[in-house]
């Protein structure tokens, strides 16, 4: 009997150092794919200095890679370091997921270059969570060769909503299969709220008093209609059902790539997207680019312009980015910091930053003679000195997937008053009547 | 226990034993419906403050499904796909098929057979991708019959997006039918068939009074089956076509799979599951009072 017992308390021993043996001397991290040179290029620094080490790298495809890692930190089964877009960030730390840095990134020496504003974003309650990777400005994409084709000036400065409509009814003229995509819809997750709705939502309405934005920031309350949102929704009404500019199955059928690929064809002619565009039309990785030359040739971008009204904003800009940050539950924070700076050691992050041409977070690389001698990177900085970042409350998730689905219900051909309703009334819904409002 | 017979009797433990994969299947079976239906109760969340700190709501989801958009929208689009898809393409056509192949025998049969069978082993993405390779504006639709017949290309993903996932589900599935179709006919007598020949019945009038009575608990079997299938059905059209254009393909499962994962309401969507679970439950029940011989 007492044998058997042993036996077992000798099995059991086993399993648990088994189990924590691996922990202890193995880290991993689950990051988008579209970041695979600066993780992988850190990971292989921190092996080279860390031998005995081993760093699982688990790369995820763009497509869906929130929802995964959303699955991960509620299952409890992420890993030690896991890349979060900005945005999460908050959500994810109220929620206990995530190991709030201070600690350790003040021994880091390091530190001290990361801008202020976007540690604001990766924090909660005053604590740091991650590190940003980038961040990133928005613009109005366009073919170069479709312009021509149509007759359009080139480079084009669209001064309000009604020049670029002009612009696409040009493209329509000349035969462009989709003359205007703004990212829509529930497949698009995200980019259809933040590349296309609240780029267009900003330069709708007077700055003063938010009534431009999702969220009445001071008053902490979430707008449920608004003249800007039922400008924006009319304007989503007018590119895809009455001029029909855009075919609505675009951001379905096709995924980030098939889209990029559609514009540098030119069967679409004008693409709401974001600064990275300029690696990411081509490869994301920022291997086998064209040279900038002959990128220029085939693309330009434009400034969001707004509606035109007076007191709203001449043009839009809205940043978001990424971060990595380190799972509340990791066995070692130690080794998982270690992890984080040597992929954020400056010359692994400053190669990155210029090679994909993404735009800093940190001075040291944003005064380095190799970022600031780059010309994309000089203009692309122009436009983040009028910039906005997003709500990023807890909450902000639910309101931005709110939004994916009052453009679908656009898509679907239903009326801006149907669509602000339902979009009002699933606020009260998730929030309370008393943290909605409505704007006259 | 005491009509119990004594091979049992003597062989209980055995028998416990081997009731184990069973009882844990019934185990778990009911631990994820019970989970299901318990969250849908409450208003928990993917992430924040309602993933650690979630209440009972009572019905809030339940009455949602009904007054806010999307579920109802939703169910109809799943019951027009599984109709038009399951029960009338995959049913009919495999069926069809079945009935007259009977007569051919040798290499065309195989050649038949094979190429049935390819859409049913192809994986779902590998599918949705040759149906959206075949159905865009510049797929092999467009390039090799409507542009040269001299018509523009027609994008049919963007305006007929549910009739090509009928389509691509109908080429996908007919396979099950058809070998379910096939066996049962072989089981059916040549006497019989003779004799309604004989007795001078036409070849509709055999397959509508001789054979469709016979094969009848077959032909529920096949409904059960396939309805269950298709009403739940996630892979193919989320590749094609994630649901959209706007809401035009969003199944329920699709439907569910954004709440619970994209707006992260697991409890809104543990409701439309439960609901899900219902729908197809009462249709079960109606195919299994079908699978009992007529009176």
């Amino acid at each position: 009997m007492l044998k058997n017992h042993l036996l077992a308390a000798a099995a059991a021993t086993a399993i648990l150092v088994g189990a924590a043996l691996p922990a202890l001397a193995d880290m991993s991290i689950e990051y988008n794919d579209s970041f695979a040179p600066l993780v992988e290029n850190g990971v292989k620094n921190f092996e080279a200095a860390n031998p005995g080490t081993k760093v699982n790298l688990i790369k995820l495809p763009s497509d869906g890679y929130q929802d995964r890692v959303a699955l991960d930190l509620s299952s409890g089964s992420a890993p030690d370091l896991i890349m979060v877009d900005s945005f999460l960030v908050a959500e994810y730390a109220g929620t206990g997921y995530l190991l709030p840095l201070d600690d350790m990134v003040k021994n880091w020496d390091q530190f001290q270059y990361y801008s202020k504003g976007l540690l604001d974003v990766a924090s909660y309650n005053g604590k740091v969570y991650a590190l940003p990777t980038d961040t990133d400005v928005r613009m109005l994409w366009y073919n170069r060769a479709d312009f021509a084709k149509a007759g359009l000036p080139d480079p084009w400065a669209p001064k309000t909503w009604d020049d670029v409509l002009a612009a696409a009814q040009k493209l329509k003229d000349a035969g462009i299969t989709d003359p205007w995509i703004i990212p829509a819809g529930t497949k698009r997750e995200e980019a259809a709220t933040m590349q296309g709705f609240y780029m267009a939502l900003l330069g709708a309405g007077n700055p003063a008093g938010d009534t431009n934005r999702l969220r009445v920031r001071d008053q902490d309350k979430w707008i449920g209609d608004s003249p800007a949102i039922r400008a924006t929704l009319n304007l989503y009404r007018t590119v895809y059902v009455d001029k029909k500019f855009g075919d609505p199955s675009v951001n379905y059928t096709l995924d980030d790539a098939g889209v990029r690929k559609a514009l540098l064809d030119g069967t679409i002619g004008i693409l709401a997207s974001g600064s990275w565009e300029n690696a990411c039309f081509w490869d994301c990785t920022g291997a086998n680019l064209p040279s900038q030359a002959d990128r220029d040739k085939i693309v330009g971008y434009a400034p969001w312009p707004g509606d035109g009204k007076p007191g709203d904003k001449a043009t839009t800009n809205i940043s978001g980015g990424w971060t990595i940050a380190i799972n509340a539950k990791a066995a070692d924070p130690a080794t998982a910091f270690k992890v984080l700076t040597a992929i954020f050691d400056k010359k692994n992050f400053l190669d990155w930053t210029v090679t994909n041409h993404r735009m800093a977070v940190r001075s040291d690389i944003a005064t380095d003679p190799a970022y600031t001698q780059d010309p994309y990177l000089a203009k692309a900085t122009e436009l983040a000195k009028d910039t906005t970042g997003r709500d990023t409350v807890p909450g902000y998730l639910k309101v931005s997937a709110l939004v994916q689905q009052a453009t679908a219900e656009i898509l679907d051909g239903k009326s801006v008053d149907d669509v602000v309703k339902e979009y009002h009334d699933a606020l009260v819904d998730e929030f309370g009547a008393d943290k909605v409002v409505t704007i006259q | 226990m005491a009509q119990m017979s004594p091979w049992l009797r003597s062989a209980r433990l055995p028998m416990l034993g081997a009731m184990l994969p069973a009882i844990a299947l019934i185990a778990a079976l009911v631990y994820f419906t019970a989970w299901a239906v318990t969250y849908s109760f409450t208003n928990l969340e993917l992430t924040g403050f309602n993933s650690i700190n979630w209440k009972w709501i009572g019905f809030d989801n339940y009455i949602r499904l009904f007054t806010r958009n999307g579920f109802l929208g939703s169910l109809w689009v799943t019951v027009v796909f599984t109709f038009f898809s399951a029960l009338v393409g995959q049913s009919v056509f495999g069926f069809a098929l079945a009935a007259s192949m009977r007569r051919i025998q040798g290499w065309g049969r195989t050649t038949v057979e094979v190429t049935i069978m390819l859409g049913w082993l192809l994986p779902d993405i590998v599918a949705a991708f040759l149906w959206q390779a075949t159905t865009s504006t510049n797929g092999f639709l467009n390039t090799l019959i409507v542009e040269p017949l001299g018509f523009p290309a027609y994008n049919f993903l963007a305006s007929n997006a549910l009739a090509v996932v009928i389509i691509a589900n109908i080429w996908k599935g007919t396979a099950w039918s058809y070998l379910l179709f096939s066996a049962a006919l072989d089981s059916i007598s040549r006497e019989i068939l003779e004799a309604a020949r004989v007795d001078g019945a036409t070849g509709l009038q055999r397959i509508w009074l001789v054979t469709l009575p016979i094969i009848r608990p077959h032909i529920a079997t096949n409904m059960l089956f396939i309805t269950i299938w298709t009403f739940t059905y996630f892979p193919l059209i989320y590749a094609l076509t994630g649901g959209g254009p706007g809401s035009a393909t969003e199944v329920l499962s699709i439907f569910m799979y954004h709440q619970s994962f994209g707006v992260g309401k697991l409890g809104y969507g543990a409701a439309i599951s439960v609901a899900m679970v219902i729908i197809v439950g009462a249709l079960s029940i109606f195919y299994l009072r079908q699978l009992k011989e007529p009176k």
